[in-house]
This record gives structure tokens, sequence and C-alpha cells, in this order.
């Protein structure tokens, strides 16, 4: 994920023309986040004990901007916390328990219900700050274990190593279930297990989850008693009717599975809310999984009965659209307020294989492919799914989506590659091929599967500094890794080398432990159990989805500046060791320097020794040898406690950033402060032989050792995509990219800011190609007035 | 011994040389001396030194290495003496910052074939290929045959970019190893040809009309440069020589002029002798292209930047972001 603010230019990507006055209406409605009265900012419920708590830092410590805020955050929470009134018994309850009465209260009784003019899916409040309903010991117990931990990482992070949390969302609960047997299926299930001889602790567990789906009901009947008060007022006839089939459907679902294809729409928003409400943690990464599979039956079965016409299946999927961008009204207030970004990510996959490699893609995939294009906006976000049986006149559509869009309107993952990384940490082959992606780009089992994959983030690149360091940071002189020598004894590459490694494996174990830290916490102060609920396997095993509870249980660790590290590793070996153009001294000297001075050497480091993304093989056998290197020994670490095994991802967000001045100068080239290479790509500007290339880098890593997947950008100018026949080109390189490349890719058309960033920054951007007459050029090659006139061209979409 | 070419460029990942995503090869030399040519590198069959001005760091590195004294650094910038420099690549070696270039590298065919290859899957998903291009790749025809003649083996398209300026034999021997050509008919005056392009048009025209003889797919490209080649007459007498002898011409391309090699000329020392000149109208262009339709050409494109309507309004901006990755 990138924060990048990129902004789109009107004409290439807005909202259809076609869109209705009431779709309209809505978009607006979202839009003046400044004016309107109902947001959905976060509303705080406490028990009302002196003690209670209500926010948990490790929920959001996967951001180290925010470190500084955490306790004012808290405060402001804890101040302006509603009290709950609590049955008698309260305390007497197991903590699961606890936590289940407390979000039925609060769903039921205390948040506000909001239906908006026009709207047909309902369901507006759902971001919260809920009590963690601990008694007094159990508060005491957990702040203590909490301050143990965050010491810990804020050690790791003052340094640079990385950071380590264990954070909600970033999970597909079993939602095709849910829709498929609805809340009281569920319910039905769970009263089974209670027949079973199971232990009192269990039991209780059980009766946790069933009064969770319970919850989803009685929260449903107050917005259908909000549609009955609201007919009383409305006049316009057509409106009356909509209320009252809003009435009707919210009785009726999420409890019943629904039959429609509205209550089908409606019915998994209120499921998925409730699940954002109960994590108190709106939007990041709860994804729907295979939303056009599960979806279909329903949209079906409303087409073939004719009770729904094609433009009104369509005006209600713009309806539900809308209103996943309602988390970002979260971001108004807590000192998060840096303007509505794109930092969350409600993923939809679309498209993708089925198990016998057949495609899966269906008539709502393609409805859902319109309405992202007309609806143009931030949030829910599509993952497409392409395997080698993508249909041609499908990824002709896709590729001509991309063509049109600044800034991408989707990202595409590939099926093969990722479900090679599935497989290889442990998932059976004939269900891998039943993956969902969550967050940004990270490949998940879909409903029993919870693989937290932005817990832990290391900075692969700071292996390098302290192999040449002994161990020690080098602003600091602390000792954070091992004592692997003083670097002027190394007399073979193979020295450093291993050094670098032994140096990775260490900081691997520091973080993993960290992490195990606050997965136990959350492990044993936070149970969610209308997640569990949605989960396959936590009722069964009386097991908390926080516990481990689900079928499949990891934490990723991603790994940060993958390209700087073997770049690093690389230039070492070509000019210390084989060309021995320079001495390991010099070198030393150099990046204890940060390279002031030292021009020559900087020089000979950044443009003489290869660089990952050129289809370089010296180079990429590095890349190779270093990334599979880090992805076994991550798999070898797990949290005893909950039994969750770490697993290697590429998903930089945005760490690239604030890593960039707590990591030493490194023998790239690059200076302290100059930013680390972000995902899979190549350092910024390194990559000089075009896209191919860089494909081909990629596809080298051997991605398996990493199930997570792996992020990588490709930037294209918008002449390259101009006419039919070069975005035929486009969707050939998706094609080969499936063969060829790595888990996931990220197509920017660049904008015209992009390019005049790179008209003055040229040396990040070597890799981009324009078309000119007849031919390619790189942008940053040709002339200043030329440059001038793409730019102009550019912005007015010529 | 394996033989051997000279190549100033590999583009990778090529969209505008030809079908589908191609990699496209660079020869070095060209007998032609067109006014507006783009590619000036490879017009001397010969290797150069050159410097990048704005990637030296000035440690002179160059200067101690070269063996010859022929590099001094003034406050001209870089003068590379051309008498005494024997292109040894020392200086190009041992600078650190990548300012000294040799322009003109030397391949063995194989280790070409096989860098030439690496992007064989996005060939074949795209339909694409190898296009050696140039300069004119004719005038190394044994190494361009021998190349051709390898990629096939592999199972490459090779689309061969050429002035047509060969002699019979060379022409017709070379046709039997690729798959399409790519033709440059630029100018049918033969005086205006001798003039602009430095050889005599029959050549050309006798080449073209063979490789119709031979049932060779062509694609036809016109650069329309400004005076030189816009004329209504000038594409109209393309045109319709297409349409009597090139029965084979698959696609008729007209390319507007541009201007992005002046900072080329600049590395030689030199100034675009075309500099002055304005884009072409888009209106043109249409007129040109509607022109060769109208005597029966079937698929005529146009592409290139062309001259900007100042009156188009400025767009309204959204402030709305939409990137993850």
């Amino acid at each position: 994920m990138t924060l990048d603010n990129e902004r789109a230019s009107g004409k290439i990507w807005s909202p259809s023309d076609t869109l209705s006055n009431r779709v309209k209406r809505l978009r607006n409605q979202f839009y003046s986040f400044h004016d309107r009265t109902e947001t959905n900012e976060p509303y705080s419920f406490t028990t009302g004990t002196k003690w209670d708590e209500v926010y948990s830092t490790h929920d959001w410590a996967q951001e180290p901007a925010l470190y500084p805020f955490f306790a004012s955050i808290n405060a402001t929470l804890q101040a302006m916390a509603i009290p709950v009134a609590l049955p008698d018994d309260y305390w007497d309850h197991g903590l699961a328990m606890r936590r289940a009465i407390f979000f039925h209260e609060v769903m039921t009784k205390h948040m506000p219900v909001t239906i908006l003019d026009d709207e047909m899916v309902v369901g507006f409040n759902f971001s919260t700050a809920l009590s963690k309903s601990l008694n007094k010991s159990e508060t005491k117990v957990r702040n203590k274990e909490m301050s143990k931990w965050f010491e810990e990482a804020g050690r790791l992070n003052a340094v640079g190593i990385g950071t380590a949390t264990s954070v909600p969302g970033h999970i597909i609960p079993n939602y095709a279930k849910a829709l498929s047997v609805g809340m009281k299926g569920l319910v039905e299930e769970y009263e089974g297990i209670l027949k079973g001889d199971i232990s009192p602790k269990h039991r209780e567990f059980v009766e946790s989850l069933i009064l969770s789906c319970k919850t989803a009901r009685d929260f449903n009947k107050r917005y259908a008693d909000k549609a009955r008060e609201l007919l009383e007022s409305t006049t316009d006839p057509e409106r009356k009717s909509e209320l009252e089939e809003i009435a009707r459907i919210c009785d009726m679902v999420p409890w019943n599975p629904p039959e429609t294809f509205w209550e089908a729409l409606q019915a998994l928003w209120t499921v998925h809310i409730l699940v954002m409400a109960a994590e108190s943690y709106p939007g990041a990464g709860l994804s729907h999984g295979r939303w056009d599979q599960y979806m279909y039956p329903f949209y079906k079965a409303s087409m073939e009965s004719g009770d729904l016409l094609p433009e009104k299946a369509k005006e209600l999927l713009h309806c539900y659209w809308i209103k996943h961008n309602y988390v970002y009204d979260f971001q108004g207030r807590l000192g998060l307020n840096q303007g509505i970004n794109s930092g969350f990510g409600q993923l939809m996959t679309l498209g993708g294989c089925g198990p016998n490699g057949e495609d899966m893609a269906n008539e709502l995939t393609w409805l859902a492919l319109d309405v992202i294009e007309e609806m143009n906006l931030l949030e829910p976000k599509p993952n497409v799914r392409i395997h080698k049986n993508t249909p041609d006149d499908f990824l002709m559509k896709i590729a001509g989506m991309l063509s049109r869009a600044q800034g991408s309107p989707f990202l595409l993952n590939f099926d093969e590659h990722s479900i090679d990384g599935l497989v290889w940490q442990g998932v059976p082959r004939e269900d891998a091929w039943d993956y969902g992606v969550v967050g940004c780009l990270e490949n998940t089992m879909q409903g029993n599967d919870r693989s937290d994959t932005i817990d832990v983030n290391i900075n692969l690149a700071k292996a390098v500094e302290l192999a040449l360091n002994d161990g020690k940071d080098i602003a600091t002189g602390q000792q954070m890794g091992l004592k692997t020598g003083d670097p002027l004894s190394f007399t073979t590459y193979e020295q450093f080398r291993d050094s670098v490694k032994v140096q990775l494996a260490e900081l691997i174990r520091l973080l993993t432990r960290c992490g195990s830290m606050a997965d136990t916490i959350r492990a044993k102060y936070q149970p969610t159990p209308y997640l569990s609920a949605l989960m396959d396997g936590c009722a069964t095993r009386g097991k908390d989805i926080n516990e481990g509870g689900t079928d499949w249980n990891f934490t990723t660790v991603e790994g940060m500046g993958i390209a700087t590290l073997v770049d690093s590793v690389a230039a070492v070996k070509m000019m210390v060791f084989d060309q021995k153009r320079i001495t390991m001294k010099e070198l030393l000297a150099a990046i204890h320097d940060n390279y002031k001075n030292q021009e020559e050497i900087r020089q000979l480091l950044r443009q003489k020794a290869p660089k990952f993304g050129n289809d370089d093989d010296y180079v990429d056998e590095i890349a190779r040898e270093f990334s599979t290197f880090w992805g076994e020994e991550t798999f070898k670490h797990e949290n005893p406690y909950t039994g969750k095994r770490y697993r290697a991802g590429y998903l930089s967000w945005n760490y690239y950033i604030p890593l960039a001045p707590l990591t030493a100068a490194t023998p790239d080239g690059r200076r302290r402060g100059e930013f680390l290479s972000g995902g899979v790509g190549a350092v910024q500007g390194m990559d000089a032989k075009g896209p191919t290339a860089s494909i081909r880098s990629v596809g080298k890593l051997g991605l398996e050792t990493i199930p997570n997947g792996a992020s990588h950008t490709i930037t294209l100018s918008p002449s390259m995509v101009r006419s039919q026949e070069n975005v035929a080109k486009l969707a050939a390189l998706l094609r080969a990219y499936n063969e060829v490349g790595g888990t996931a890719l990220q197509i920017n058309i660049i904008n015209s800011e992009t390019l005049r960033d790179a008209q003055s920054n040229p040396d990040k951007y070597s890799n981009l190609l324009i078309r000119v007459t007849g031919y390619n050029a790189y942008f940053t090659q040709i002339g200043r007035e030329l440059q001038e006139e793409i730019i102009t061209r550019t912005e007015h979409n010529l | 011994m394996t033989r051997t070419g000279i190549l100033t460029n590999i583009q990778r990942c090529s969209t505008e040389d030809g079908p589908g995503i191609r990699t496209t090869a660079f020869l070095k030399g060209c007998p032609l001396n067109c006014v507006w040519c783009h590619n000036i590198e490879t017009i001397d069959s010969n290797p150069r030194t050159v410097w990048h001005s704005e990637k030296c760091i000035g440690d002179k590195a160059c200067i101690e290495a070269c063996p010859e004294g022929a590099l001094d650094l003034t406050t001209e910038g870089m003068v590379i003496d051309l008498r005494k420099c024997l292109v040894c690549g020392t200086c190009e070696e041992e600078c650190p910052a990548g300012a000294i270039e040799i322009i003109g590298k030397t391949w063995e065919v194989d280790a070409l074939v096989e860098e030439l290859i690496r992007d064989k899957v996005f060939f074949d998903t795209s339909n694409g290929g190898v296009t050696i291009s140039g300069g004119e790749p004719l005038l190394q025809h044994e190494f361009t045959k021998e190349l051709a003649s390898k990629l096939r083996v592999k199972g490459v398209h090779v689309a061969l970019d050429t002035t047509g300026y060969a002699s019979e034999s060379v022409w017709r021997s070379i046709l039997e190893h690729v798959d399409l050509v790519l033709l440059d008919l630029k100018q049918m005056d033969p005086e205006k040809h001798q003039e602009f392009v430095g050889i005599p048009l029959e050549r050309v025209l006798e080449n073209a009309k063979i490789l119709t003889e031979v049932g060779m797919p062509v694609w036809v490209r016109t650069p329309i440069i400004p005076d030189h080649t816009d004329t209504r007459e000038n594409i109209r007498a393309i045109s319709k020589f297409i349409a009597q002898y090139m029965q084979t011409v698959e696609r008729y391309d007209l390319l507007a002029f541009n201007k992005m090699c002046i900072e080329k000329y600049s590395l030689f020392g030199l100034e675009y002798p075309l500099k002055d000149y304005d884009m072409i109208e888009k209106e043109k262009m249409e007129v040109l292209a509607q022109l060769a339709c109208e005597e029966g050409i079937s698929n005529v494109t146009w592409s290139g930047m062309t001259k900007r309507d100042d009156n188009e309004s400025e767009l309204t901006r959204t402030n709305e972001v939409k990137t993850c990755g």
C-alpha cells in the first residue's frame, strides 16, 4: 500500500455521467465530509469502572508515526466514553462472554441508528472504541504486559529494525457461509456443539458466539424500526415503498438467509460493519474475499425471477459501494487527520480460477468492474485475480480500465504464483485455488485464516548495516545484532554474505519475539466473539480467533527494502571482492561518513555495480538467495501461546520513508535518509531496462517462500496505452506476468505531477518509458522542451 | 570464430517497432544521411566515445586512465580528441559515474541471441518478437542474416526495420530469414530523395517491389517531416506506389515529426538541423492519412504528437486519492 497522494485528472477517472440522481446525491453526501451532520466518527463505550480501558496500543502500533499520540488518543477516547448499563452478574462471566454482552448492549441500545436520504442499503455508524471489559486485576496485568511489549517495540523501532505488533482487520470472515445459512444457521450449528460433552469454559465461549450472532439480528431490527419511523414522515410514494422494503429486509436478514440480491447486499453489509464495530477497527483490511462468487447466486436468482431490473441491480450496487467509504470518517479526529487518504482496504476479490484451473468470472464480475469504473471511489478496493485461463476479453477489459485510470482502479493478483506460496505454507493444493486477498494484496484463505498481514515489518536492509559494524547500530553504537566480527577481517565474499545472513536471522528473531508478546496480549485480553462466530473452527475448538482458534493461523512478517539489501550485497561482492576496485576499509570509511566527500566511491557503487530489477543474473541470483533465506528463516518461528507461525511477505506500505533516516548509508550508494526500496521493486530509478526486465527480476526471487505475496508496481505513461492496439499489448504483458513475474502487480498510469517530479529528479525515474512517434524513449532522456510538451499533454489528456 | 556486430542499443518492451511486445536491436552504421535523422549515433559505423556532462563528477579518472592522452576537461566541458582516441574503453571502465560512454558495443551473434530472447514469454503472449533496426542493419548484412536466422530457430518472430537501401542480392538473401519488413518510404521525388536522404531513390523502390514478389509481409512507414515529406503530392505518390506495387503491405503508418533527438545531437556537439520547425497540425496528419486511404490502402494509421491547440480548456481537478500498493 502506498500513501502517495496521487491526484487524478477529472476527465480520465471520474464518476460516470450516467449515475442516477440518487447515486450522485449519495456520492456527494460522502464527499461533503466537512459539512454533513451524519458522521461515522468513533463512539467510545465504557463499563464505567475506573480502571476501564477502551483502547489497545497494539491495535495501531504498525504505524510508528502514531507512537507519540497513543497516550492522548487513549485519554480522549476515555474522556468521551459513554457508560453502558450492564447486567448484575456481568463480572461473573468469562472475558469472551463479557465482551459479547458488552457488544450486544452497545449495538442494540446505544449506537446511533441512521438512514440517509435515498439510500437503499442501510447501516451507518460502526466506528467504535469498545471497552475491553476487563476486571481490575486483568487490567493491571494486561497493562504491565502491554508496557513491556511496547518498550521492546519502541527499542526496535527507534533504530530502524522494524515494527512488531498485533493488529485487527486483515481477514476474510466466512461471509459466504453467513449468507448461505444466515446467522440463524450459525446459531443452530453452535447449539449443536453445546449438546456435546464440552468444558464449562468452552460452553460459555460458544454461548458468547451465539449471543454475538443474535446481536446482528437485533441490531438490524433497529434499522427496520428506523425505516418504519421514517415512513411516517415520508410523502414520496416511491421512497415510501423503498422504506417498506428496507424495513422488511432488515427484519429478515442477516438472521435469516437472504434470497434476493437486495437482501443479500443488505445482509452482507450488516455482517461486515459489525466486524469492524466488534474489533473497534473500521476498515483496514477487513476484506470480502471472492465476492463475485458467493454473491452471484443471489444476483442470478433476482435476475431470473424478473423482480429486479438490470438498472435497478446496478443502482443497488452503487448504493452498496458508497457505504464502504464511510470508514474514512474515522480519520476525521484522533490526530489522524491528514485528510482522507486511501490507507484502508476493504478488499473485494474478483475473478480467478476454480478448482480445475477453469475461469470463475461471471456476469456479476463484469458488472462489478463497470460499477468500479462508474463510481470512482476509494472503497471497496478490488483485487482482480488473473490466471492462465483468464479469457482474452476479460483481460482486455482489465487492461482497458487500467489504461483509462490515473492511479490504479485495482490490484492484480496472479493465481498460479499465489497458490504456490499458499501450498508452500501448508495449505493443500485442492483448497488453495479458493484463496482471497486482504489489505492490499496479501493472500490468505477465506473464512478460516487469520494471517495478520501487517503485524510485523522488518527492515531487511538493516542487516547490511549491522554486518558492516559488528552488530552495532551505526548511529547510536547500540549492539542490536550479533557480533559477526570486524568486516576488515573478511577475506572472502562468503564471509561477508554469511554475516549478513546471521544478522538477518537475528533481526527476525528479535521482531518475531516482540510480535509474539503483542499477539499473546491480544489473545489473552481481547477476545472477539462476534468475529470468532464468523470464522471456521473457533466454536469447535473453543478458542477465540485471537487465540488461534481458526484453521490457518499465521503472523506475517513484511520485508522492507529487499532491493536495497541485495543491491548492497551485490555491490560489495563485485567492487570489494570480485573486482577489488575498492577495499573494505574504504567502503567502511565511506559508509561511516555517509559518503560525504566520497562521491567517487558512491558513484562507483551506484553506477557500476549491478542492480536488481534489470534482469541481470549476477544480482538476481543474490536476490533469490536472500529472499528465500529470510522467507525460510521466518517460517521457523512461531508464538507458542497462540500456535501462530510466522510467514514472510513483501508489502512495504510507506515504511521505506520512516526507515530511511534510521538506516545508515548502504553499499549500493544510498545515503542515510534516502528511501529504501519498496515492495519487490527495484531501488527507485535503478531499473533502467523497462517493465519486462523488472518483471523477470521479480520472477526470479523464488516467491513461493513468501506466501503472503509481493507488492510490485509498474509505472506507465498514458502514451503507452493510448491506442486500442497498445491496450492489447498491456493485456499481453499481464498474461506474461502470470508466467514469469510475481504474485501481485499494481499498474500506475502516471499523471502530470509525477512527470514533473521525474523532470526534477531524473535519477528516480530512469525506467519511465514513453511512446513517441514510431518508437519508445525514456522520459528522463529527452530534452526539457519535449518533456514540457508531454507534461502539458498529459494534463490535457491529449 | 563467431561473427560479431556493432550495436548502439537494445530496447526491451518496445511497443512501436512492429506487432506485439518486442525487443529492438539497434545496429550501428547507416548509408543514409536524412536531414531529420533521430538517431545520429547510429550513422557512423564505428564506435565513438561520448561524454555525458550531467553525470560527470569532475574526478578526472577518465583523463588519468586514458593511455592516449585523448581527454581534457576544460571550462567548456570534456574535449575528446578524436584523432587520438582509439575507443579502447579504458575511460568508460574507469569513470565511476557513468559519464563516459562508448557508443557502439561489439556483440557476438550467439550472445546477442541469448540477450534478445530474454523476453520470449512476452513475445509469445503478445505475438511480438525481435526487431532488427539501426542505423541500417543491412550495412552489417552477414551479421543481420545470422542473427535473424538464429532467432527464428528459437521460435522468435523477426522484423527487419530497414531503409531498403541494399544491393538486390543482399536484399533477397536477407528476406529468407525474416518474418516482417518495416520499410521506410520517405520521399517519392528522386531529386528531393537524393537531397534529403543522401541516396538514390530507385534502389529503394526496386527493393520494395521485390517484397511483393517474395510474398513478404510489410509495414510501410513515412516520417511526416515539415517541408521535407509532408506534402499531399508526396503521400499520394507513396500511396499510389504501394497500391500498385506492394500488395503484401499490411499497414501504412504516418509518423508525425518530433524533436526528441535534440539532446542526442548536443552529445555529439551538433545542432539538430530541424530544431526550429514546429510540430505538425493534427488536421494535416488526418488529411494525409485520409489521402492514403483514398488511394486504396486499407490499413492506414498515423501517430505521434501534433501541434497543440492552446484553446483547450483547463480541466478541473479533483482531490481524490486512488492508489494502493
